[in-house]
């Protein structure tokens, strides 16, 4: 979510530390911070604010809170101007249990305008566009309460009343981006007496839309079923900033203070007279009374705080407790919906008194442990295989067909392997042909892998015998071997780097020379290495060497290719004649 | 005269589990294993990830065709479950550790640094007192064996429904703080699940992946190549 400095600010009396030192303290107690940047004469922080906390901290108020934990900032008092209010003659129904509270409110005489400056400008800075003072005061205290909130024109309704009911298959609504959207009975919709009005937490229609014409209007603050809100999003394809707060389950405790702000607001940029409040509660949400005990805190941490230290973390978070010998009972505040046992409570103690208080510890338990028979045969198997002159390789356990297939892929490939065979053909391909690159006189491969059938998965090990592929279980693989044949445990010592290789294709040609017996062949390596230039990317290769008539030949295997181009074939011929040129310098040597 | 190479050359990924494995083991821990093809109750409802979570969502989850309730699993905590199932129905109790190194399946598109089939290594260890230091301790002992003493190991929050607090590690190397995976306190209601008593016992379990581990220790610029066949891969 993106968060504006100056508005956070406004939550505090004294000044925020400046903008890296902000961000640092949400990352190590809070959220991640994705990115930091600057507007205008502010700072936008994205913030990545995690599941669990998605429900009360989608704000600027849920973030200022955080801070205030984190920095032990105090939060300002927020005061709201008195204003009276007449009767209303709203009605509001709730039909569905998806709806789990409704406020509603009648506000008269309202005057459409463009928004203010200071309320422009708080928007744009989140990215959002600036319709009109009505539309944009329920923005605004969207983004800095997490409530969101729909207005309808009063005028546009059959009558002064609101029904909160479950869609039918054969309705459909134009939403205000004047989309047309069928509905069916999963989807919550908010109606009059004739027609869709809203679809519920997701997306207003056009019947009552607020336009610039608008005198009376209907403010809704509402709270709607997490789940079914999401599903129904994802039904229509809609993602609106309201399903983002609803599908985390916002508490229906924070209608009561966003009806007062966004009344306040309404009334102080558009004018206006506020009607009473109609709410509909059904269930009221039940505080939350959770038991911890300071011991208990330690015992999950490895940590050694003190009573007073775990005291203070409830006070930052403006938590009501009591204490009795190390024990404490917290009456959870009615917004915080993700603490429901003793264990949540630990996490924010630790998130407060940050993580870097843990000191690691190696532990030591009291048990035998077995040998995995399965990694154990998958290890022996391995290393019978490298014993043997035969080298790992890891293909793909996607193919086009299979026996086993998945719903949907972000790839072509949807089945999964039947055989480990397929794949390691296609990688002896691959290798065979890189075969100067590699060294290798012959290509010997194998694969360990799973592979799925009908009737489920099971290991196998699959090799090449020359051109031909065997491929039998890992079961049967350890069968045959010999049981003289020992896993040693290896060490692996390696600080090598990587080399990553070139994309373009290599070209391979063979220098063999005769020379007289006893002589070695450094000196004509020597002269492969002095004339190969860069495109020479490996060290001549020595791959035959044998001796007759007191001369000894030696062959070795030179392999050109460049990481920027593919290389013509001229472009060696001619490095090839001057490494000829250069070998006949030597009278006794002949090149084969 | 050069020798010819006798013995074959492993590949990278598994140099970098068997090292994990021997580390590990060092330290006490079991190996695991589990199934790649997956039933819902051990890849996401036993872990506390309720039905409608969005990790569940097909986005992210292979889901197999005419089989309701398969999935290739998407993380090695499946091993946690039923390994834990097991113990209970022989009869055993904690304390106990294990590790488990696996592969899993993301449906999401490929690019340099994921892949749709990638390796995770699990860890669990449960006992009457095992603790976040605990944790702390062991991840770090693992990533000095791996990666050098020099490397720094801090914890951040972060949210997984199968532990509780749940955390994100990373490892300053080469004066670079870097991502490496998630970890944290085994969800009471996992134990539970499996039957295990959570007033009683607690532990941690953490789930890196392991091409992370191979690309920042062997300095590999491209994760692609691992699952290519590709003998040039093999450099160690």
């Amino acid at each position: 979510m993106k968060i504006s400095y100056n508005w956070l600010q406004n939550y505090f009396e004294e000044k925020l530390p400046d903008p890296e030192k902000l961000s640092e303290g949400i990352i190590f107690h809070s959220f991640e911070v994705e990115s930091l940047g600057k507007i205008g004469d502010d700072i936008v922080f994205d913030v990545k604010v995690l599941p669990d906390r998605a429900h009360d901290c989608l704000s600027h108020w849920g973030i200022a809170k955080e801070i205030s934990a984190i920095f032990n900032l105090k939060l300002k008092e927020k005061k709201y101007k008195d204003f009276k209010t007449a009767s209303t003659n709203l009605n509001i129904k709730i039909e569905s249990e998806k709806c789990l509270r409704y406020m509603g409110r009648v506000v008269k005489d309202v005057k459409i305008d463009k928004s203010p400056v200071w309320l422009k400008n708080r928007l744009e800075t989140i990215g959002q566009k600036s319709i009109n003072n009505i539309v944009d005061a329920a923005n605004f205290v969207m983004f800095d309460i997490g409530q969101p909130i729909h207005c309808f024109d009063l005028d546009k309704l059959e009558s002064e009343e609101i029904i909160i009911r479950n869609g039918k298959s054969e309705e459909r609504i134009t939403t205000l981006d004047k989309k047309e959207i069928n509905l069916d009975e999963s989807i919550l919709v908010i109606a009059d007496k004739r027609d869709i009005l809203a679809i519920a937490g997701i997306k207003g229609g056009m019947k009552a839309e607020v336009d610039n014409n608008t005198k009376n209007i209907i403010i809704e603050v509402a709270n709607f079923d997490a789940i079914s809100t999401r599903k129904a999003s994802k039904k229509i394809g809609i993602l609106t900033d309201a399903v983002k707060r609803y599908e985390n389950e916002i508490s229906p405790e924070l209608c009561t203070q966003t009806m007062d702000k966004i009344t306040n607001l309404i009334l102080d940029i558009a004018g206006g007279n506020a009607e009473e409040i109609v709410d509909i509660y059904p269930k009221k949400l039940k505080q939350n009374i959770v038991f911890v005990s300071v011991e208990y805190i330690n015992k999950r941490l490895g940590t050694y705080f003190l009573k007073e230290e775990i005291e203070s973390v409830w006070e930052k978070l403006g938590f009501e407790y009591e204490e009795e010998n190390g024990e404490f009972k917290i009456l959870v505040p009615l917004l915080r919906m993700d603490i429901i046992g003793q264990h949540d409570l630990v996490e924010d103690v630790i998130k407060i008194l940050g993580y870097e208080r843990i000191e690691g510890k190696l532990p030591k338990i009291e048990w035998v442990p077995k040998i995995n028979e399965k990694f154990y045969n998958i290890s022996v198997a391995r290393n019978k295989l490298l014993n043997d002159g035969y080298s790992e390789v890891m293909t793909y356990s996607f193919r086009n067909e299979g026996k086993v297939e998945v719903l949907a892929s972000a790839s072509d490939k949807n089945f999964l392997r039947t055989n480990l065979s397929d794949g390691l053909k296609e990688s002896l391909k691959l290798n065979q042909l890189n075969a100067p690159l590699l060294e290798m006189k012959e290509i010997k491969i194998f694969e360990i892998g799973t592979i799925f059938n009908k009737n489920g998965e099971e290991i196998h090990v699959a090799y090449n015998e020359k051109k031909e592929i065997k491929e039998i279980s890992l079961e049967e693989f350890c069968k045959d071997i010999n049981s003289d044949f020992k896993l040693e445990t290896k060490n692996y010592e390696s600080k090598s780097a990587f080399k990553p290789w070139s994309v373009y294709p290599f070209i391979s040609r063979d220098v063999a020379v005769w020379m007289p017996e006893g002589e070695n062949g450094d000196k004509l390596k020597q002269i492969l290495i002095e004339n190969g230039t860069d495109l020479l990317i490996k060290e001549p290769y020595l791959f035959d060497s044998f001796t007759k008539d007191r001369k000894t030949s030696y062959a070795f295997r030179l392999v050109f290719q460049s990481f920027e181009r593919t290389l013509k074939a001229e472009e060696v011929e001619e490095i090839m004649v001057k490494i000829s040129n250069n070998i006949s310098k030597n009278s006794s040597w002949q090149i084969r | 005269m050069e020798n010819e190479e006798k013995k074959g050359r492993e590949h990278p990924l598994s140099i970098i589990i068997n090292e994990a494995v021997k580390i590990f083991t060092e330290l006490g821990f079991e190996i695991a294993t589990g199934p790649e093809l997956e039933d819902i109750w051990h890849n996401f409802d036993a872990l506390n990830i309720p039905k409608d979570h969005p990790a569940r969502e097909m986005q992210d989850t292979f889901y197999i065709k005419g089989e309701k309730g398969k999935v290739l699993r998407t993380h090695t905590s499946n091993v946690q479950i039923r390994y834990m199932e097991d113990l209970v129905k022989s009869g055993g109790n904690p304390p106990f550790a294990i590790i488990a190194p696996g592969k899993c399946f993301r449906n999401e598109a490929t690019d340099a640094t994921h892949e749709m089939q990638f390796y995770q290594i699990e860890g669990l260890m449960i006992g009457e007192d095992i603790d976040m230091a605990h944790l702390k301790g062991v991840l770090s002992y693992f990533y000095k064996k791996m990666l050098g003493e020099e490397i720094e190991l801090r914890f951040r929050p972060s949210f997984f429904p199968f532990t509780e607090p749940s955390i994100e590690f990373d490892l300053k190397f080469n004066g670079k703080w870097l991502e490496m995976g998630g970890a944290g306190m085994v969800h009471p209601n996992v134990l539970k699940n499996c039957g295990i008593d959570s007033l009683k016992y607690q532990g941690f379990a953490f789930g890196p992946g392991l091409e992370r581990l191979m690309v920042i220790k062997y300095g590999m610029p491209d994760i692609r190549p691992a699952y290519q066949g590709d003998l040039r891969f093999n450099q160690f």
